[in-house]
C-alpha cells in the first residue's frame, strides 16, 4: 500500500518583486482527497505548479516521501507517479481521445525510438497493453463512446475528464487537479465527484485545486485555505468552514 | 455493425490500397511514357527518402528545418567520395552516406534543437548554407565548382529501371519505418511535442530528447536520399544543392500536411512531377510552388492530406451525437487497480 505522502514543505516562491507563495506547507497524503482553496492570485496554481515540478522553490522543498524532488525536471514527477490536470485543459487536438489518454502512460515506454521505427516485438506488445489499459480507463470515465473521436470536437466537459484519464494512464500515487469543476454542469460536478472518490478508494492522493467551495467541502477530507501567498487555515471541512478568518477573506459571511 | 468487423473491413481495404498501390508503382517502368518520366519517378522516390525522415521533424515534431539540402548534399559528396574518387563498395558507400548524415544530424540538432522555432529555423539556413562553400573550399576532396562524377550502382541495379526499383524498395523501407514511428509512442510523443510542450512535460516526454531522435533520424535518410540523389544526377556540383530544394522538401510537408504520411507524400509528387511533365508549367516553377503554397496556407491550413481525411468523412457521415458523461465506478476501480500491481 501507498504510505508516502507528497510535500510542499516551507516553500517560498517570488516572481520578481512579488512574493505569490511564502512559507507554504502542505501535505498530500495517500488515499485523501485534499483540498486547496483561496481568493483569486493567493497562490493556489503557483503551489500546484511548484509540486508538479514547473516552477522551482525559491525556499522550502518539495517531498516525495523523503526524496526531495524540488529542483527535479516536470518529467521526473511522472516517472514518480505525480500526475496533474490543467486549468485550462491542454489536449493534443489532432489526435484521437484514445490517444490522447495513451500519451499520459509514457513512463511505461522501454521503447526507444530505434525499436519502435522498427515495430520490434516490445514495442507493440507495449502499444497493445496501454492501448487496452487506457481504453478502460476511459470507460470507467464515461468517454468511452468517444474514444476514436479527434479531440478537438471534444465538448469542454468531455475535454475535463480526458485530462482525468490522461493522468490515470500514468498510474499514479498522486493527482493534483487544477479547477477541474470549472465550467461544468451541476450533474458533471456529480460525476466528477464520482471519479474523484473512486481515485481515492484506490489509494491515490487527490489535490483539488477549486473555486465551487460547496463541492470542496462536500468531498475533501481537509482542506488548506491560502489568502496572499499564506496559509491561512488548515484542517477538516467543518473547521475551515467555520473558521472566522477563513469566512472574512474568501467565503463571505 | 459491429465495431470490431468495421475495424477489419477498413483494414482490409486499407491492405488492399497498399496492394495495388505497390503494384502500381513497381511495374511502373513497363507502363511509364519514356525514360524522362522513370527519371522522374526516381527522383521523386530520392526526394521522399529526405522527406520521410524530414515529415518526423517537421511535421510531427513541428521544428523547422529548411536546410535539409545541407545534409542531402552531404549525403550525397559522401557516396561520390567514397565510391567514386575511393572506388570502395557502392553498398558500404550507400551505407556511409547513411551514417554520415546520422552522425552531422546529431551534430547539427544537439546545439540547434534547443533554440526556439525561428532561430531553429535560421540555424538550420546556416548550415545549408555552411555545407555549400565548405564544398567549394574543399576542392581537392569535392572538385569544388568543378564537381564530381557519381558512381552506378552495380548490376542489376546499373540501368534506369535497375535503379528505380532500387530507389522504390529504400523508399518503401523509409516509409515503413515513419510509419511505424508515428503509429507508435513516439509519434504521439512527437505531436505532445509540436501542440504542447507543457502536455508533454507533464506525461514525461523527455522533449530535448525526441526531437534529437527525430532530426538524427531524419539525417540517417538524408544522407540515403543524398547518394540515391547523386546517383540519378551521376554528376553533381555545388549548383546542384541550391538552397532552394531544402525550401522545396520543407513546403512539400506544410503543402502535404502536418502530422500525415500520406500527405507530404503526395505534396513531394505534385510538387515534383507537375511542373516538369507539363512544359507550359516548368518555366512558371517557382510562381507554381508560391501560387501552391499561398492557397494551401490561405484555404487548407492542414494540407492537402486533410483535404482527403474531410473527403472521407463527407463519404461517410457518421453521426456526432452528444450523450453525456456516465462514469462507471467500478469499471474505473478495476482499471486503476490493474495499474497499481
Amino acid at each position: 500500500m501507498n504510505t508516502t505522502a507528497l510535500q510542499a514543505s516551507g516553500v517560498t516562491k517570488r516572481f520578481g518583486g512579488v512574493t505569490a507563495l511564502s512559507g507554504v506547507s502542505l501535505e498530500l497524503r495517500a488515499g485523501e482527497v485534499h483540498g486547496l482553496i483561496g481568493p483569486n492570485g493567493s497562490g493556489k496554481t503557483t503551489l500546484l505548479n511548484l509540486l508538479s515540478g514547473y516552477y522551482k522553490p525559491d525556499e522550502g522543498q518539495v517531498l516525495l516521501g523523503s526524496e526531495d524532488l524540488s529542483q527535479r525536471p516536470v518529467q521526473a514527477r511522472a516517472k514518480q507517479g505525480v500526475a496533474r490536470t490543467f486549468q485550462k485543459p491542454r489536449l493534443l487536438p489532432s489526435l484521437t481521445v484514445l490517444e490522447n489518454a495513451m500519451i499520459g502512460g509514457w513512463r511505461d515506454t522501454r521503447s526507444g525510438f530505434l525499436a519502435s521505427a522498427l515495430a520490434l516485438a516490445g514495442a507493440r506488445r507495449e502499444e497493445r497493453e496501454l492501448r487496452v489499459r487506457a481504453l478502460e480507463l476511459l470507460q470507467g470515465v464515461g468517454l468511452g463512446h468517444v474514444a476514436d473521436r479527434r479531440a478537438n470536437l471534444l465538448e469542454h466537459a468531455e475535454q475535463r475528464f480526458l485530462e482525468i484519464a490522461r493522468g490515470l494512464t500514468g498510474r499514479p500515487r498522486f493527482v493534483l487537479l487544477d479547477e477541474p469543476a470549472g465550467g461544468l454542469t451541476g450533474a458533471e460536478i456529480e460525476h466528477l465527484g464520482t471519479v474523484i472518490r473512486v481515485m481515492r478508494d484506490c489509494g491515490i492522493g487527490v489535490l483539488l485545486v477549486e473555486h465551487h467551495t460547496d463541492f470542496v467541502f462536500r468531498i475533501c477530507d481537509r482542506v488548506t485555505t491560502l489568502d496572499l501567498g499564506r496559509m491561512i487555515m488548515h484542517g477538516t471541512p467543518a473547521q475551515v468552514r467555520a473558521d472566522p478568518e477563513v469566512i472574512r477573506v474568501y467565503l463571505g459571511a | 455493425m459491429c465495431g470490431r468487423c468495421e475495424r477489419e473491413q477498413i483494414e482490409m481495404k486499407r491492405l488492399l490500397t497498399v496492394i495495388v498501390v505497390a503494384a502500381a508503382l513497381i511495374t511502373l517502368p513497363f507502363w511509364a511514357g519514356d525514360q524522362y518520366q522513370l527519371h522522374i519517378a526516381a527522383l521523386i522516390g530520392a526526394y521522399w527518402v529526405l522527406i520521410a525522415g524530414l515529415n518526423l521533424v517537421v511535421g510531427f515534431s513541428g521544428q523547422l528545418s529548411v536546410g535539409h539540402v545541407g545534409l542531402l548534399a552531404i549525403g550525397a559528396y559522401a557516396f561520390a567520395i567514397i565510391a567514386g574518387t575511393h572506388g570502395i563498395d557502392p553498398w558500404l558507400a550507400l551505407a556511409a552516406s547513411g551514417g554520415i548524415g546520422a552522425l552531422c544530424g546529431f551534430l547539427l540538432g544537439l546545439p540547434s534543437l534547443r533554440l526556439p522555432g525561428f532561430y531553429f529555423a535560421m540555424a538550420t539556413l546556416a548550415f545549408a548554407l555552411i555545407v555549400t562553400e565548405l564544398v567549394l573550399a574543399f576542392e581537392g576532396l569535392t572538385g569544388g565548382g568543378v564537381g564530381l562524377s557519381v558512381p552506378s550502382f552495380p548490376a542489376p541495379f546499373d540501368t534506369s529501371e535497375g535503379n528505380y526499383w532500387l530507389i522504390l524498395g529504400m523508399a518503401a523501407l523509409v516509409t515503413w519505418l515513419t510509419w511505424n514511428v508515428a503509429r507508435l509512442m513516439w509519434g504521439r510523443g512527437l505531436i505532445a511535442v509540436r501542440d504542447s510542450v507543457v502536455t508533454a512535460q507533464a506525461v514525461g516526454v523527455p522533449v530535448l530528447h525526441a526531437k534529437l531522435a527525430a532530426f538524427v533520424f531524419s539525417g540517417l535518410t538524408a544522407g540515403l536520399g543524398g547518394a540515391l540523389f547523386a546517383v540519378i544526377q551521376s554528376y553533381i556540383t555545388p549548383d546542384t544543392f541550391l538552397f532552394e530544394l531544402g525550401m522545396f522538401f520543407f513546403v512539400c510537408i506544410i503543402i502535404g500536411g502536418r502530422g500525415s504520411i500520406i500527405g507530404p507524400f503526395l505534396g513531394t509528387v505534385v510538387l515534383t512531377a507537375l511542373p516538369e511533365l507539363s512544359a507550359p508549367l516548368a518555366k512558371l516553377g517557382n510562381f507554381f510552388y508560391g501560387l501552391l503554397l499561398l492557397l494551401v496556407v490561405l484555404l487548407l491550413p492542414e494540407g492537402i492530406g486533410r483535404l482527403f481525411q474531410i473527403v472521407l468523412e463527407r463519404l461517410r457521415p457518421r453521426r456526432v451525437e452528444s450523450v453525456p458523461i456516465a462514469p462507471q465506478p467500478e469499471r474505473l476501480a478495476a482499471a486503476i487497480k490493474v495499474g497499481q500491481r
